[in-house]
Parts: C-alpha cells; structure tokens; sequence
C-alpha cells in the first residue's frame, strides 16, 4: 500500500479544520468552504471577507545583486519602480512561455519579496536559481516563519484598520509598507485578487499570534475559503495559473501584454517574446458570459456557424451576474465584445457573448464602484 | 446503539447508492437528491431537467444539478415517463439545500416496472448503512 506525504498545514489549520470543510491544495489541507462558496462570495462583494493565503510561497531575495536579479528575471521594468511598490509580474521561460505569475514588493534596491503561486513555489527557486548562477545574491523562503491572510471588500480598511497604526486609507493601490497588526512586524501590500479593494498582510508569526490576528479581523470581515476565492477571482476576470496559463502560455496570448516593459531587452524570454509581438498571438484569453448552463474547464468554444474557435480554461457560476461565465483562449481574429458564441455544454450548444472583463459592472463591484449614495 | 447519522434519512422513502430518493404515492414518484448529496454539493445553483413526457431509464442520467465549482449528475432511480418538474427550482435551486424531501424535489415520474425496480433500491436503514461506510471510507 503507497504512503502519501503528510499534508501541510498554515498556522491557522485548527480554524479551517473545526469551521470548514477540507480538502487538498497544493499539499496542504485548506477549506473549501466555511458557510457557502455564495455567502462568502456575496461577503466579499457587499462588506469584506478573508482569506488565509499562507499556503502562498513567500521569498526574501537580497545580496549585492538582488536588483540586477530581479531585473532579469521579469518582464517588467522592476529596476525604475520606487521603493514600496507591489509589481504584478510573470516569470517567463526562454520561450517566453509563463512559469508563474507573482507579486514582486520591491522593499529597497537591494531587498525584494516575491509572493508566488504555492504549487509553483519549488519550479520557482529552481528556475530563479538558474537564471542568476553567477550573481551574488541569496533566496530566503519565510512562507513558514510568516503566516499570509487577504482582507478583501468594500470594508476591508475598515476591518484592518483597528489592528495597526498604518494609516491605510493613504496607501496606493499595489503599494506595501511594514508596520504592525496587532502589535505582530508585518508587512501590508495593497492587492488582492477579488478586484474588489482590499489588503493582504504578512505577519511575522506562524503560530497564536497568527490565530489572534485572524480571530480579530473576523469581527469587520468573514471568513472565506477557497471556493468563493476562486469564483471572486474569475468574476473579476483575473487568470489562474496552472488553468488559465501554463508553461506553454504566453504573455500576449494570456492577455497580459500591458506587463511587458517596453524598453526591456535582457530578461528571460524576451527574444521570443519579441517576435511573439511582431507576429501577434495566435490564440486570446478572452471572457464569455453564458445566457444559460454553465461552462466548465475543456468545454470547446464554437462560433455561430459550429466551427471550433477555442476551449474554456475556467468556469463557473457567477453570484452577482447570475449567469455561467468563463474565461478561455480562442483562436485570432477573435469574435468582438457583445459577439454570439457557443459553448458544448455536454454535447448541447450553448449560447454565450464575448464579454468585458470584469464580467461584473465596476461602477457597482470592485475596486472602482461608485462610492453609496447616502 | 449506533451513532446518530449527522444526515437526514426520512422513513417512507426509496434510496439509492446515487444519493437519490423516490416517494411513491399511487401511481407517480417524486424524485429528488438527498440531504448527504444536497450538502456535497452545498450551494445548488442551476439544475439541467428534462421535459414532461421524456422517458428515463433506471440508473441511467436524466439530467444536472450543479453548485458553482461542480456537476452532479442525476440518475432515475425508476424507470417511467417524466410528468413533471419542480419549477421553483429554476429561479430558486437553493430549495434542494433548505428542503432535499420536501420543497426541494426534482422531478416526478410515473413508474413503468416499479414493482421490479423497488426491489432493488435501498430503505432507509440500508441507505443509512451505506453513508456510514462512505464516511468510514474516508477516515482511512
């Protein structure tokens, strides 16, 4: 009989063991849901939720050639960001195919902690480790000295806000800043993937401390677990790495061109990735917002006449539409926003539009509504 | 005296190992999922169903019921003809959640080899017999 490797576990396990139902990700047994993927969702949407997200890899890099490092690895242009900005970026492989997509918070020239995909965290250091042979820099993993939580919403700075003399309501959106919430070293990064404002914060305790911090942000926010990140994340349009790209995805073709620092040449990738743009992308990530059924990962994408056009990467149900949505890649020239196009739902047809992302309307959700009329 | 099952399994009804139930009343069943499948999927959001006079086989998919990350399909536990669908479940599906016995219900059919197929499903202490072995499945 095989045995399987022990599952891991963050430093909040004991909550989501004794409040939500379990299952696996990446290795480590997290809650699927607490109450209903819906309620936590609809949380998020109209006051705040969190989220433990510890099971993310948290890497310190620094060392003599930590910005030249850094700068090489990326598309983006890292090196000419101020200190205390939170980048969102690709790591690419010498096909310019995506390795991951992480968050770069550039500390100072000469400290950067990256926050990266928790299944991709080994493939990560290991390419990282590659690319820099031969500069003078050091990798330190702090994902199990740290414990990670997102605090997402409308409400979300109301809820943080109790727990730290941050004064948060002045930090830019993809800013960080270290500080303390409840008394604990921390870092806060104005980020989120919900699209809704909101913050994630790194504490420097993985163990009561961490619980403290979690039981103390319940009082403004809910507690939401992985099903309702997911469908938050793909109402808001945002891709998932290892469904909506992988190592034979592209940057132009994930729709994430606007990454690409344009005077950049140097970083790993970028020949392909320059020919990619003078070609154009032979596929697009794009959003379909179903009139009925529900569309789920595989399901081909045809167009009125039944000619295959492309496949769905994730789908769902979405809360606030109501409506099955998906994000998928389909073949260029693409059909246009608002366009008729057709999902095999279980060999059945099934009419959907090339929608906008978000799916959702942002004057209402997300980090742009319009503040409530009073 | 065993543990009391944390899922309701009302006397009255047919089970099967598809977590479906079936109530007989004359000659038409009601059909629908149980309280174990209802609070797997959790929140229900969209059921596929077919349309009055279709005919359904025995164990075999008469259509969907779906939470926001998964599908579920739905086996007949008789074989008959469709007569009917439970309309609230279009613009309410969350009734299966609140409801699995009651509100909740799915379809109803009019049996065509019931006095054959009952046989073959299970009672209420048979299905309750089944879960504990799910649930022992999966302490291992």
């Amino acid at each position: 009989m095989a045995t399987t490797k022990a599952s891991n576990h963050t430093p909040l396990y004991e909550f989501h063991r004794t409040h939500g139902k379990i299952v696996d990700f990446a290795g480590y047994d997290m809650p699927i849901w607490y109450t209903s993927t819906m309620e936590e969702h609809m949380a998020v949407r109209n006051r705040a939720g969190i989220f433990d997200v510890s099971h993310m890899g948290r890497l310190d890099v620094t060392g003599p050639d930590a910005a030249r490092f850094i700068e090489s690895l990326f598309p983006t242009g890292i090196g000419k960001q101020p200190s205390g900005k939170s980048v969102y970026t690709l790591l690419l492989n010498e096909n310019a195919g995506i390795v991951d997509d992480l968050i770069v918070l550039k500390v100072d020239e000469g400290k950067y902690l990256l926050v990266v995909n928790a299944a991709s965290k080994e493939k990560d250091l290991r390419h990282m480790e590659r690319v820099g042979a031969g500069l003078n820099f050091k990798i330190d993993d702090i994902t199990d000295a740290t414990t990670m939580i997102a605090v997402q919403g409308p409400s979300a700075l109301e809820a943080l806000q109790p727990l730290t003399p941050l004064p948060l309501a002045d930090m830019k959106r993809f800013t960080h800043a270290f500080s303390t919430v409840k008394g604990i070293r921390a870092v806060i990064t104005r980020t989120g993937y919900t699209g809704e404002d909101g913050f994630e914060i790194i504490v420097h305790d993985a163990a009561s401390g961490a619980m403290a911090v979690w039981e103390a942000l319940m009082k403004g926010a809910t507690p939401c677990a992985l099903g309702s990140r997911d469908s938050l994340r793909l109402e808001a349009g945002l891709p998932l790495y290892g469904s909506d790209m992988d190592e034979t995805t592209n940057p132009l073709e994930a729709d994430l061109g606007w990454v690409i620092s344009k005077d950049k040449k140097s970083y790993v990738g970028w020949q392909r990735l320059a020919s990619l743009m003078q070609q154009g992308p032979a596929r697009i990530r794009r959003g379909i917002v179903m009139d009925e059924r529900i569309p789920r990962r595989d399901f081909k994408v045809t167009d009125k006449a039944g000619e295959e056009i492309g496949v769905v990467t994730s789908g769902t149900f979405s809360p606030v539409l109501k409506r099955g949505i998906a994000m998928g890649y389909i073949k260029t020239p693409s059909p246009q926003l608002g366009e008729t196009v057709e999902v095999v739902v279980r060999d059945a047809p099934s009419k959907g539009k090339i929608a906008k992302l978000p799916f959702y309307d942002d004057s209402l959700f997300g980090w742009k509504r319009k503040p409530h009329q009073q | 005296m065993s543990n009391p099952s944390p899922y309701q399994v009302p006397d009255g009804l047919f089970y099967t190992k598809e977590h479906e139930w079936a109530r007989v009343t004359g000659g038409t069943a009601k059909v629908g999922i149980t309280d174990y499948a209802a609070k797997t999927l959790n929140d229900i959001v969209y059921l596929t169903l077919p349309s009055a006079g279709k005919e359904v086989k025995q164990l075999s998919s008469f259509g969907t019921v779906e939470s926001i990350k998964a599908v579920s399909e739905l086996y007949a536990p008789l074989s008959g003809t469709v007569t009917g669908t439970n309309q609230e479940l279009t613009s309410h599906p969350e009734l299966i959640n609140q409801s699995p016995y009651e509100a909740g219900w799915i379809i109803e059919l009019k049996p065509s080899m019931l006095e054959e197929e009952r046989k073959t499903l299970l009672s209420p202490r048979q299905y309750e017999e089944f879960l504990k072995s799910l649930d022992a499945e999966h302490q291992n």
